[in-house]
């Protein structure tokens, strides 16, 4: 059974159609790497995936449940790291985590898990704001699995990141259904089985089946 | 008990940003005096008038100060894309619109421990426990107000202007209300109506902001 | 309602209103004190009833909208919501015109003109949330929350001043101090004005809703990129 199965999704802002009826879907456990240049609807399309906005039309469906009905229920198992990191920066690393494990209702003991999984362990106590960008962005990915989410929405998380970049998003997909979007194709062949090319809204040709690396 | 820590939790989170930041409360103390000085120009007050016109300039630099905090609240997360975060997660909105009307009530009441005590010097005015106690009441239904239009207008164009415009009419009642108690109290009369009707107001609005919470804050 | 309905529904409005105006001016006996500006009166009352109804609805599609997503229940909001804001300008500005020969002045804060003015504003307010909110659920949803608190807010504001004195008098319709021809030409007004109201609502309703076709009916958005299809023409 698909993960996540998305019709006709369609998405108009004002006058302009920034998203023109597309069809996705992904399996458990698959990893879809969404391609397109800038103002394709990359973002627009996993914001929607994500339940972080709605669209004009067309239907969703995650983990079986219908994502315009039941929204808070899945967000408790979505995992979404936007193109704003979205950090508070006054409070540290291990305070802004902290902080999302409240409003998550998981235990505190995750801080130091996940800060060890995205190397920032010594870091923990920085403010958020002292941060090197790419620190951020790890700290993003970081409050996005959290609370282990079985669905992960990643909108361009390579484009901070440091070399050793891939090797963090690798190890947060892994056993995670994902949704990746990525200008680098190379990041989207090592990552994922399938890309969906976007242009102008809509999706170009069949979705391919990469080769399986691993 | 959930919707209690996450409420807890929230308004901990922005009383620490501002106690490390110091961003907010030291500009707004600073603008509520200079409310103070503008007003003694304005409306040109000696030793005979001060004492009739003292509740109006501090309802006036109250409704004000409030407007700045109440804004401030949400601009703030909206400038560090952090509202969405919150939001998608698995906590209720009203939580976290309960959190963020927390901090910002105790922020506008740090500023009125500076304005209270500056109106007492430089009006002549008595500071009662009633003069105390109607503005702390009206403190607490201007800011579920306040803050429920502040998540509003943090969301579309033109934020700045429509703030005032839908929250100024909406805090009429506390003025009117905490205005007649302020007034009352500083005459040395009694004031039990007014404060009762405040703590009406503020249960009235209180229940139907944190209902109205969720249709604002989430999409 | 199709725009042949509607165009007679406004010539039966307009007719009215006519008919309403006869009353006010032919039937209606003059005032011993006021003289003839208390004709006023008539429509002034009428158009404040008008505009409470308008908010009435404006809260009702309100509450309807946000607990059914009724996307007709929010375009009768929005319609009546204009509609309101129309009455109340009336309702101020022939309240302004019959302030100055009798109280000698054009505005004075009084508790019911206050309140009036605030309600006027609250709406305005509304129907610029409609504008800057993203078209859609947005603007339905804050629309609503706005409408739903002003309304709320006018008893408030009204009651919690009533221990002032006021200058504007108190409701002479319901207290039974007012003769009966001018009791007559009341009514009848309210009735005429009543039925414009629900004309202009049903007006504006229509507009709203082939303002939405309209804003549906977007064209898509060009597969080819712009050079090429300057180049096709």
């Amino acid at each position: 059974m698909s993960t996540l199965v998305g019709t006709a999704l369609t998405q108009r802002f004002g006058s302009e159609l920034a998203l023109d009826a597309v069809d996705v879907a992904i399996d458990g456990g698959e990893h879809l790497a969404v391609l397109g240049e800038n103002g394709a609807g990359k973002t627009t399309l996993l914001r929607i995936l994500a339940t972080a906005a709605r669209p004009t039309s067309g239907s969703l469906e995650i983990f079986g449940l219908d994502a315009m009905v039941e929204r808070r229920r899945l967000r408790a198992r979505i995992g979404f790291v936007a193109h704003a990191p979205g950090l508070y920066p006054a409070l540290s690393a291990a305070e802004n985590l902290g902080f999302f494990c409240t409003l998550q209702g998981v235990a505190r003991s995750r801080v130091a898990e996940v800060l060890d999984l995205i190397g920032l362990a010594d870091a923990g106590r920085r403010p958020a704001a002292k941060l090197s960008r790419g620190a951020q962005q790890r700290l993003a990915i970081g409050r996005a699995v959290l609370h282990d989410p079985r669905l992960l929405v990643l909108d361009e998380p390579d484009a901070s990141l440091d070399s050793d970049g891939a090797d963090l998003l690798a190890r947060v997909m892994r056993g995670r259904t994902a949704i990746i979007a990525t200008h680098d194709h190379a990041l989207a062949n090592r990552l994922c089985q399938r890309t969906l090319l976007l242009r102008r809204g809509r999706v170009v040709g069949v979705p391919t089946r990469l080769r399986v690396v691993h | 008990m959930r919707t209690i820590s996450i409420a807890l939790a929230v308004a901990r989170k922005d009383l620490t940003s501002e106690w490390r930041t110091r961003e907010l409360v030291p500009a707004l103390a600073q603008f509520v005096v200079l409310a103070l000085v503008i007003a003694n120009f304005g409306f040109q007050i000696d030793s005979h008038n001060a004492v009739a016109i003292a509740p109006g300039v501090l309802w006036m630099a109250l409704v004000f100060a409030g407007l700045v905090a109440f804004g401030r609240a949400f601009a703030a997360e909206r400038e560090q894309a952090s509202l969405e975060a919150m939001l998608l997660t698995a906590a209720p909105p009203a939580a976290i619109f309960a959190g963020k009307a927390l901090a910002a009530a105790l922020l506008l009441a740090i500023c009125e421990a500076v304005l209270l005590p500056a109106l007492a010097l430089f009006f002549g005015v008595r500071l009662s426990f009633d003069v105390v106690s109607a503005v702390l009441l009206a403190t607490v239904g201007m800011a579920v107000l306040g803050c429920l239009f502040a998540a509003m207008v943090a969301r579309v164009r033109a934020r700045e202007l429509l703030l005032p415009v839908l929250t100024l009419p909406l805090w009429i009642p506390f003025v009117v209300v905490g205005g007649q108690a302020v007034q009352a109290a500083m005459g040395g009369s009694v004031t039990g109506q007014a404060t009762g009707l405040l703590l009406d107001l503020d249960i009235l609005f209180v229940v139907l902001t944190s209902l109205a919470a969720r249709f604002v804050l989430d999409d | 309602m199709t725009n042949t309905r509607l165009g007679q529904a406004s010539a039966a409005a307009v007719s009215l209103m006519l008919v309403a105006a006869g009353f006010i001016f032919l039937y209606a006996p003059t005032d011993a004190l006021q003289g003839p500006v208390q004709r006023i009166f008539y429509l002034h009352v009428s158009s404040a009833i008008a505009a409470y109804g308008c908010f009435a609805v404006v809260l009702l599609g309100g509450v309807v909208y946000l607990w059914k997503e009724n996307i007709a229940a929010d375009r009768l909001a929005r319609a009546a919501a204009l509609v309101g804001v129309a009455f109340t300008s009336v309702t101020l500005v022939m309240g302004m015109i019959w302030a100055k020969p009798i109280w000698g002045t054009f505005w004075t804060w009084d508790a019911r003109l206050t309140s009036t003015l605030v309600l006027w504003i609250i709406y305005a307010g509304y129907l610029m949330v409609r504008r800057l909110a993203e078209p859609g659920r947005q603007a339905a949803r804050f629309a609503a929350v706005v409408g739903i608190f002003g309304f709320i807010d006018v008893p408030v504001v009204h009651f919690s001043v009533t221990w002032w004195r006021t200058q504007h008098p108190g409701p002479v319709v319901i207290n039974d101090t007012l003769p009966a021809e001018m009791l007559v030409a009341f009514l009848i007004t309210m009735a005429c004005t009543l039925f414009l109201a629900g004309v202009m609502i049903a007006i504006r309703y229509r507009i709203e809703v082939l303002m939405d076709q309209a804003a549906e009916k977007t064209v898509p958005a060009p597969i080819v990129a712009p050079s090429e299809a300057r180049g096709a023409r």
